[in-house]
């Protein structure tokens, strides 16, 4: 245990031993990109490597969710027009997509513009509780050449947590915003509240 | 120091969360973090890059944890999975990067850096300066408290080879720093 070890080597030890401090919500963000990851499409050969019990339950799920998504399909078919909410915010009123599950008013989603601010980023996407923390769903794009990135996200009026996916790596969370334990993952996000149009 | 952080840890939490429990898992990352990111930073040098490597290791072993031995202990088993993630970042640095090559040790500072330097900067001057496989050995035995056994099968080198490469680091360390000992006296 102590080969090597001297007066200098030990206060070396010393130093380096001494916990660096970690940045508030480190460890949420951590969660994120653990979150994150899993929601990720597995690549095909990890797919195949995935034993064929796992496979058949896969196949089974999918199945259902096919079925699922062609039933929504169906009865959401007259109430969505495709139209998408441009970048600066509007209100819900012009939001053609019904829910399904709840034809309130005041429950529909909201398109909420999103921007954030990273100059040397290749890519930033949102994620967060109102799209399942899924990397692909909301991609970001540059306002012009060094601008901020910008997307907009469709939320239920409410309290929403999110981050910032930047670079398909990292998770950040947002400067403007506050923060709060989020439950999805017990560490910190950034929070917004979105209005009832 | 080690020892007593090590003693809280309730080992039943890998397992858990080999097993799907995810708020065992959140427990690993909150007691591990620290001390993960500890281990990256004196790897790397670089804050980011070391906040990078711990979450990119937490990923892989969220990922892994299927393939634990739940006869295994994990300490080193997550600092194999992070001590990889340091070395993949170090390798796309020193694309961008020159970085002092394998065996070069500077022997002497400029006039400024030794007058006033301070101690602990002195030491990571030093560490940053040994070549990674030194620096990777003597932060896991000496920082890290990891058995030479456990190095071993973590890194897959041989023990006399990382005894070597502990020996060397701490000569080069005991070299330079003695001397910034004896300034402060």
């Amino acid at each position: 245990m102590n080969d090597e070890r001297d007066e200098v080597i030990d206060r070396a030890a010393r130093v380096l031993s001494a916990m660096p401090p970690a940045k508030p919500g480190a460890v949420a963000r951590v969660l994120m990109a653990v979150r994150a990851n899993q929601a990720r499409p597995l690549p095909f050969w990890r797919r195949m490597a995935r034993g064929i019990d796992e496979t058949s339950v896969s196949a089974k799920a999918a199945s259902l969710l096919v079925a699922a998504s062609l039933l929504v399909g169906f009865f959401a078919r007259g109430t969505v027009d495709g139209s998408v909410a441009p970048f600066g915010g509007v209100s819900g009123a012009e939001v053609a997509l019904q829910p399904v599950a709840n034809g309130s008013a005041e429950n529909r989603p909201v398109p909420v513009a999103m921007a954030f601010d990273l100059a040397n980023a290749k890519s930033v996407s949102v994620v967060g509780d109102f799209n399942g923390w899924d990397p692909s769903a909301t991609p970001m794009q540059r306002v012009g050449r060094d601008g901020p990135w910008s997307a907009t996200v469709f939320a239920r009026p409410g309290r929403h947590t999110y981050a910032y996916m930047v670079d398909g790596a990292t998770l950040v969370t947002d400067p403007r915003a506050p923060r709060a334990r989020s439950t999805d993952f017990g560490g910190d996000a950034s929070v917004m509240m979105v209005r009832t149009p | 120091m080690i020892r007593e952080h090590v003693s809280d840890f309730d080992p039943t939490l890998p397992i858990r969360a080999k097993h799907g429990d995810e708020q065992a898992f959140i427990r690993i990352v909150e007691f591990y973090y620290p001390r993960c990111l500890r281990f990256a930073r004196n790897m790397l040098g670089g804050e980011q890059d070391a906040e990078e490597a711990v979450q990119d290791a937490f990923v892989r072993v969220h990922d892994s944890f299927p393939r634990f031995r739940e006869d295994a202990r994990f300490d080193p088993w997550l600092f194999r999975i992070l001590a990889n993630r340091c070395r993949t970042l170090m390798a796309r640095n020193r694309r961008h990067r020159s970085l002092i090559e394998y065996g070069d040790i500077p022997l002497t500072a400029s006039a400024e850096q030794e007058i006033g330097a301070d101690w602990a900067e002195e030491v990571r001057v030093v560490l940053d300066s040994l070549p990674p496989e030194q620096r990777e050995a003597f932060l896991l035995r000496h920082v890290e408290d990891l058995s030479y056994e456990d190095i071993s099968a973590m890194t897959g080198a041989g023990l006399s080879a990382l005894r070597m490469r502990v020996k060397r680091a701490c000569d080069a360390l005991r070299a330079r720093l003695t001397e910034a000992i004896q300034n402060e006296r």
